[in-house]
C-alpha cells in the first residue's frame, strides 16, 4: 500500500487560516508546581499489597533450580512466583516490535525467566507482601542456583568468531542488519579526491526520567482487569494484556497514570506489566511494583560504534559515505529498544545531498540489558557521526564548518526529496544554518576564539545539523502512524476531547484543546481532554516519535469541524438563518453579519432538549470520532526500492561555545544557541520547553551521562550518585529561533518537536571540544567528553 | 525499602548512647542526618536492627569554646553556611559547605560529622579536617577520646571510630591562618574528584588533598612555593602513590589532575 500524497495534493488538506490557537499555559500546570499532579505511586487503593522482584545477579547463566519455599513462609508473604510456575499461568509476552517482522531474529519471552538468565536484572521471581519490604525481605530467601555461563558485554567481542552466544539456537549475536545504499559508493569513494576514514564511539546512556516506570495492578475477582501504569501507550499494552493472559480486552482497563517523564523509557513490553496483573490475580487484591532507581538505570537506550569513510573534492563537496553501524543493544527483549538500530542508519546521510552512499546498522546482542525507547531514538546517533564527517571534511580543506555544511546541504528547491528510506518533506535547511550564524554571532564568536587561544585558553566553537524524522509508521506492529479523537459536546456546552494519544507532560494535550476550542470558537478553559484511559479513549497508539499534534491533533479538529457543522445547522435553526455564513468565537455562534448571536452552550442545550421535537433540529449527535495521520509514508518499497516509514522531517541547528580546561579536561559550556524548524508551531511555549529539555539530555549525553559495565558484565551505575545528569549549572541560558517550513502532509503543518535537539546538542559538543583541541593535534573519538576522557586525549598529544 | 524490623533509638546522654552501641554491636548503626546511610538501609547495602538517632544529645550546635570552634556531630552544611562563627573563625570550614555536591535537601540534612564517619575517599569533609589540624572528639566505652582529624581516617570507608564509639564533636583551631580551597568535580552532580585545601600559618604552607587518595594527603609546599619554583605538580604526583578509584573517575586521572588542583587552591590562598 503506497500512501504518498504529491505536494500539492497534501497542501489541499490544510485550512484557510482561521484564528490564531489560543496561547495558553499547561493545562493543569499549577498542580504540578505545588507537587499536587498526582504520579503512579501516589495511587494506592485499600489493601494494596506490594510487588519485589528477584533480578539475576549474573549476566548470563542458566538457572538449575529455584526453591522459593522459604520465601513463601517469610512474614506478610501473600504470593511467590518463579519463571517454571508462571508458564502455565501466561502465554509469552508480545513484542513491542517484533524483529521477524522486518526480517531480524526473535526469541520467545515469557514474564520470568525460566531456564536461562542473559543480563544482570533479569527477572527471576516475584514477592508479593502486605508491605514493600517485607517483600524485599523475602527475596533474599528465595534460593536461585544458577550454573554460570561465559558472558559477552562489548558489541565488538560479540560479533567475533567463536563468542558466547547470548540465544544459542541463533549461533551468533547478530540480532539484524539494516542496509540503506544509493548509488555506487565503492566507485565513487575510489574516484574522490579526499578520502577520510575514522570513526566515533558513543556510550551507553539513557533518558533518566524523574519518576520511574511503576504499575498497580487490580483482578478482581469479577474477571475485570485494571492496571494502572506510569506508561505512555496504554492501548497496545492492554491489547498485549489479552494476549498474555487470553482475556478479552473488553475486561482489560489499562490507565496510563500522569507521568513525570517518560522519554521511551516507558513504552510497553516490560514483563512487570503482566507480572503485577498475573501477581494481583494470585492474590485477589491490588498489587503494586515501583521501579527502583537501579532498576530504572538498567534499561540502556544508545550505543554506538561508527565506522565510517567520506570522500570530498577540493571544494568540500562530499562525494560519499560509508558507515558501519554497531548498536550494542544488550539482551533482546520484548520492550523495543533494538529497533533504534534502524533509524540510526536510516537517518543518514542527514540533511545533506549525498548520491553514493552505503550505510549498514547492525543490531547486536549482548549481555548487557535490553535497550528500550529513547529520545532520538538512534537519530541522535546517525547526526553525532554525519556530523563529524562535516567537520573532518571542513579540517582536512582548512574550510570553515559552516561553509562546508551550506555547499552540502539539499537546497530548497528539492523538496520533496527522496533517499532510499526517506521521503524528505519540505525545508530551508541552509535558511536554518544561516540563521543559527546570524543569532550565535558565530562570526565574532570566531574572533573572540582568537582571542582567547592567543591568551592560552582551549576555546572550541562547534556547528551541528541535526534532521529528526518523526511520526514513524511501522505496519505489522502496534507502532502505527495515526491516531484516533473524539469531540464531544455537553448539554452545558461543556467539551470534551478523548484521544488515543498520550501526553508525557509536554504540553500536547493544551495544545489539542487549544486545537479544538480554536475550531469552536471557544477558549482553552472551555475544553477539557481525556487521554490514557482504555475504558473511554478511542483505541490509540499513545505517544512516540513526537506524533501527539500530527495524529490525535488532526483528528481531534476534524472530529471537532464535524461536530461544529452540526451545531451550526441547530445553531441555524434557532437563529433562523442559514448554517452557512455563522461564526463560531468568543463562545457564542454568530450570524454572519455579527448581528444576533446565540452563546455555544445554549445551542448545545436546545439540541438535547428540544431534537426532533422543532423542525430541523434533527442533528442530536454532538459527538465525533475521527482518524488522521500524515501522508507522506510508503510502506512499500517503490520502483526504485525506496520506502518511507517517517512522515515528517523537522530538523535544527545548533552552535556551541566551549572552553576546555588543559590541566583538567572539564569542559565548560560557554555559550548555545539553536534554531529550530518543526513547521507550524501550535504553542511556541511548548515548542521552546521541548527543545530546552532535548538540549539539555544532548549536553549529558556529550559530556558525562554513561551506563558502564565492568568486563564481567556487572553495570556499575546504580544511582544519581554515578550516573550524573546535567544540572541547571551545566547549562547557559541557550538562545533559540524558529524557522517554519510548514509540512504539507499533516492537517496542521506541523512536523513534530518531541526530540529535535537531543542530536544537535550532542553533535555540536563533541564538535566544539574538537575543535578546541585542535591546535594541540588532538581529536576525540570516545563519547563521552568527560573530563578523564578529554584529559587522556590531552596527555596522548595526538598519539592513540 | 529497609528491610529489617527497626528499633529506633533516642539517648539522652553519651553514656546511654554508647551502651545501645555496646549492647547491639555488629547490629546497630547510628543516624546523623541520614542522608547516606537511609538510603544504603533502603537499597539493602546496610542491614541494622537497630538505629541510634544522636539528636537527643545536643550535639547541632557550633560553639567557641577558647582555642577552638566546636562543631557538634548533628550540624549539618547548611548550620556551617549560617554559621558567623565558622564564617569568622573556620572559613575553610564554610568554603567547604557552600561546595558541596547536592541542593538544600542535602543542606539541610546532611552533617559534617556524619560525611567524616562514612569516610568515603571521594568526599569534601575529610581534607579540609585534616587541613585545619581538626580534633575528632568521639564517646565510646571508655570515655571521651580525642583523635586528630590526620588519624582519624583509617581507610576508604574506614575510621578511628571503635566498637561502641560514636562522633560528638570536631574540634577546629582558631588560628588565624590564610586558606585557599578548590575543589574539581565533573560536573554540577558530581561528587568530588579531587579537592584542595592549603593552609599558610607562620611561615609554612600546607596543602591537603582530598579524593584523590583513599584518605588526606598532606604536602608541605613551603620550599616551592617560597622558591617561586613551579615543582608542584611533580611533589604532588610523587606523592599520590595510591590513588583512588570509583565510577567517575579512575586514579590515573585523579593523580594527574591533583597538582593542577593543588595550584588552584594556593591562587585562591593568593588571591584571598
Amino acid at each position: 500500500m503506497t500512501a504518498m500524497v504529491p505536494a500539492s495534493a497534501g497542501s489541499s488538506r490544510r485550512e484557510p487560516a482561521l484564528g490564531a490557537v489560543e496561547q495558553t499555559r499547561r493545562k493543569h500546570g499549577d498542580q504540578l508546581l505545588v507537587g499536587r499532579g498526582g504520579y503512579l505511586d501516589d495511587h494506592e487503593p485499600p489493601g494494596t499489597l506490594h510487588a519485589a522482584i528477584l533480578r539475576s545477579p549474573h549476566p548470563h547463566a542458566r538457572i538449575r533450580s529455584v526453591d522459593a519455599s522459604a520465601a513463601r513462609r517469610c512474614r506478610s508473604v501473600r504470593a511467590v512466583v518463579t519463571g517454571a510456575e508462571a508458564l502455565s499461568l501466561a502465554e509469552p509476552l508480545p513484542h513491542f516490535f517484533d524483529p521477524s517482522l522486518v526480517g531480524g531474529r526473535t526469541t520467545t519471552v515469557r514474564v520470568l525467566a525460566v531456564d536461562k538468565v542473559r543480563y544482570v536484572g533479569d527477572p527471576v521471581a516475584a514477592v508479593v507482601a502486605d508491605s514493600l519490604a517485607d517483600a524485599e525481605a523475602a527475596l533474599d530467601a528465595i534460593d536461585v542456583d544458577y550454573e554460570i555461563l561465559p558472558a559477552v558485554v562489548d558489541a565488538e567481542d560479540a560479533l567475533a568468531e567463536g563468542a558466547p552466544t547470548v540465544f544459542d539456537e541463533w549461533g551468533d549475536n547478530v540480532l539484524i542488519r539494516f542496509p540503506f545504499a544509493e548509488g555506487d559508493p565503492a566507485r565513487a569513494l575510489a574516484m574522490a579526491p579526499h578520502v577520510i576514514a575514522d570513526e566515533i564511539r558513543i556510550q551507553r546512556y539513557q533518558t533518566a526520567p524523574m519518576e520511574p516506570r511503576g504499575y498497580l495492578a487490580h483482578w478482581e475477582p469479577t474477571g475485570k482487569l485494571t492496571l494502572y501504569a506510569s506508561t505512555q501507550i496504554p492501548h497496545p499494552l492492554r491489547t498485549n494484556l489479552s494476549t498474555i493472559f487470553g482475556l478479552s480486552e473488553d475486561r482489560i482497563r489499562v490507565v496510563a497514570t500522569r507521568l513525570g517523564g517518560a522519554f521511551g523509557h516507558k513504552f510497553n513490553g516490560y514483563p512487570e506489566e503482566p507480572l503485577v496483573c498475573l501477581l494481583s490475580r494470585m492474590t485477589g487484591a491490588p498489587v503494586k511494583w515501583v521501579e527502583t532507581r537501579a532498576d530504572s538505570l538498567l534499561v540502556g537506550a544508545r550505543e554506538y560504534i561508527h565506522r565510517f569513510s567520506v570522500g570530498f573534492d577540493d571544494d568540500g563537496r562530499i562525494l560519499a559515505i560509508t558507515d558501519r553501524i554497531i548498536g550494542n543493544i544488550g539482551c533482546l527483549a520484548t520492550w523495543g529498544g533494538w529497533s533504534m538500530t534502524y533509524p540510526a542508519g536510516m537517518t543518514l546521510p542527514g540533511p545533506y545531498l549525498v548520491s553514493d552512499y552505503d550505510i549498514e546498522s547492525i543490531a547486536v546482542v549482548t549481555n548487557k540489558a535490553p535497550w528500550n525507547g529513547a529520545r532520538g531514538y538512534g537519530k541522535e546517533s546517525a547526526t553525532v557521526a554525519i556530523e563529524r564527517m562535516v567537520d573532518l571534511v571542513a579540517a582536512e580543506l582548512g574550510m570553515d564548518p559552516v561553509e562546508v555544511r551550506r555547499r552540502n546541504l539539499i537546497p530548497p528547491e528539492r523538496f520533496p526529496h527522496w533517499t532510499v528510506a526517506k521521503h524528505l518533506d519540505s525545508g530551508d535547511y541552509r535558511g536554518a544554518l544561516d540563521k543559527v550564524v546570524e543569532l550565535a554571532g558565530y562570526h565574532r564568536q570566531r574572533e573572540l576564539q582568537r582571542d582567547a587561544r592567543e591568551q592560552g585558553r582551549t576555546r572550541g566553537v562547534g556547528v551541528a545539523f541535526e534532521l529528526t524524522p518523526e511520526g514513524g509508521d511501522f505496519a505489522g506492529s502496534y507502532v502505527r502512524g495515526f491516531d484516533t479523537s473524539t469531540v464531544r459536546v455537553s448539554p452545558s456546552g461543556a467539551v470534551t476531547v478523548l484521544t488515543g494519544v498520550t501526553s508525557l507532560g509536554t504540553g500536547s494535550d493544551t495544545g489539542i484543546a487549544a486545537l479544538v476550542a480554536r475550531e469552536l470558537g471557544l477558549t482553552v478553559d472551555a475544553v477539557s481532554i481525556l487521554q490514557g484511559d482504555t475504558d473511554s479513549c478511542p483505541y490509540g497508539f499513545g505517544n512516540f516519535s513526537a506524533r501527539s499534534l500530527a495524529t490525535g491533533g488532526g483528528a481531534a479538529v476534524l472530529a471537532a469541524r464535524e461536530v461544529r457543522e452540526r451545531m451550526a445547522l441547530a445553531a441555524g435553526v434557532l437563529l433562523d438563518t442559514p448554517p452557512e455564513g455563522l461564526v463560531f468565537a468568543g463562545g457564542h455562534v454568530h450570524t454572519a453579519d455579527g448581528g444576533r448571536s446565540i452563546a455555544f452552550g445554549a445551542v448545545a442545550e436546545q439540541v438535547y432538549r428540544r431534537a426532533y421535537a422543532v423542525p430541523g433540529l434533527d442533528q442530536p449527535l454532538l459527538e465525533a470520532t475521527k482518524v488522521d495521520r500524515p501522508r507522506n509514508l510508503t510502506h512499500q518499497p517503490d520502483e526504485h526500492g525506496r520506502m518511507s516509514a517517517y512522515p515528517t522531517f523537522p530538523y535544527s541547528t545548533h552552535v556551541a561555545v566551549v572552553d576546555v580546561d588543559a590541566e583538567t579536561g572539564q569542559v565548560r559550556l560557554l555559550d548555545y544557541t539553536c534554531v529550530e524548524d518543526c513547521g507550524v508551531q501550535i504553542n511556541p511555549r511548548f515548542v521552546a520547553s521541548q527543545i530546552y529539555g532535548a538540549i539539555a539530555m544532548g549536553v549529558g549525553g556529550a559530556l558525562f551521562e554513561e551506563l558502564p559495565y565492568d568486563s564481567a558484565g556487572q553495570p556499575l551505575a546504580r544511582t544519581f550518585t554515578q550516573y550524573l545528569v546535567p544540572r541547571a549549572n551545566d547549562l547557559p541560558a541557550i538562545r533559540l529561533d524558529h524557522q517554519c517550513t510548514p509540512s504539507p502532509y499533516t492537517l496542521l503543518g506541523t512536523k513534530g518537536a518531541g526530540q529535535s535537539g537531543v542530536g544537535g546538542a550532542a553533535a555540536s559538543l563533541a564538535s566544539a571540544v574538537n575543535d578546541a583541541l585542535a591546535p594541540l593535534g588532538v581529536r576525540i573519538t570516545t563519547m563521552p567528553l568527560s573530563p578523564p576522557t578529554v584529559l587522556r586525549a590531552i596527555r596522548s598529544g595526538g598519539k592513540p | 525499602m529497609i528491610r529489617t524490623s527497626l528499633r529506633y533509638h533516642r539517648p539522652a546522654t553519651p553514656e546511654e548512647s554508647t551502651a545501645i552501641l555496646v549492647e547491639y554491636a555488629g547490629d546497630v548503626v547510628v543516624l546523623g542526618g541520614g542522608t547516606m546511610i537511609l538510603p544504603m538501609m533502603h537499597r539493602a547495602e546496610v542491614e541494622a536492627g537497630h538505629i541510634v538517632d544522636l539528636r537527643g544529645l545536643g550535639l547541632a550546635t557550633v560553639t567557641e569554646e577558647g582555642r577552638y570552634v566546636r562543631i557538634g556531630a548533628m550540624v549539618t552544611y547548611g548550620d556551617l553556611l549560617d554559621s558567623d562563627v565558622v564564617a569568622r573563625e573556620a572559613p575553610l570550614l564554610r568554603r567547604m559547605a557552600g561546595a558541596i555536591t547536592g541542593g538544600n535537601q542535602l543542606r539541610n540534612l546532611a552533617t559534617a560529622g556524619g560525611a567524616a564517619c562514612y569516610g568515603n575517599p571521594s568526599s569534601d569533609v575529610p581534607a579540609v579536617l585534616v587541613a585545619l589540624g581538626a580534633t575528632m572528639c568521639l564517646h565510646g566505652p571508655a570515655g571521651e577520646r580525642r583523635v586528630p582529624a590526620a588519624e582519624f581516617f583509617v581507610d576508604a570507608f574506614r575510621t578511628a571510630v571503635g566498637g561502641g564509639e560514636f562522633l560528638m564533636w570536631m574540634e577546629v583551631p582558631r588560628l588565624v591562618v590564610e586558606v585557599g580551597y578548590h575543589k574539581l568535580k565533573l560536573c554540577e552532580g558530581s561528587g568530588p574528584i579531587v579537592t584542595a585545601a592549603v593552609v599558610r600559618d607562620g611561615g609554612r604552607t600546607i596543602a591537603t588533598v582530598g579524593a584523590a587518595s583513599v584518605t588526606p594527603l598532606r604536602f608541605d609546599l613551603t620550599s616551592c612555593v617560597d622558591s617561586g619554583v613551579d615543582t608542584v605538580d611533580e611533589l604532588i604526583r610523587d606523592g599520590v602513590v595510591n590513588p583512588w578509584t570509583d565510577v567517575l573517575a579512575d586514579g590515573r586521572y585523579r593523580r594527574d589532575v591533583a597538582g593542577a588542583v593543588v595550584r588552584r587552591a594556593v591562587a585562591d590562598l593568593r588571591e584571598g
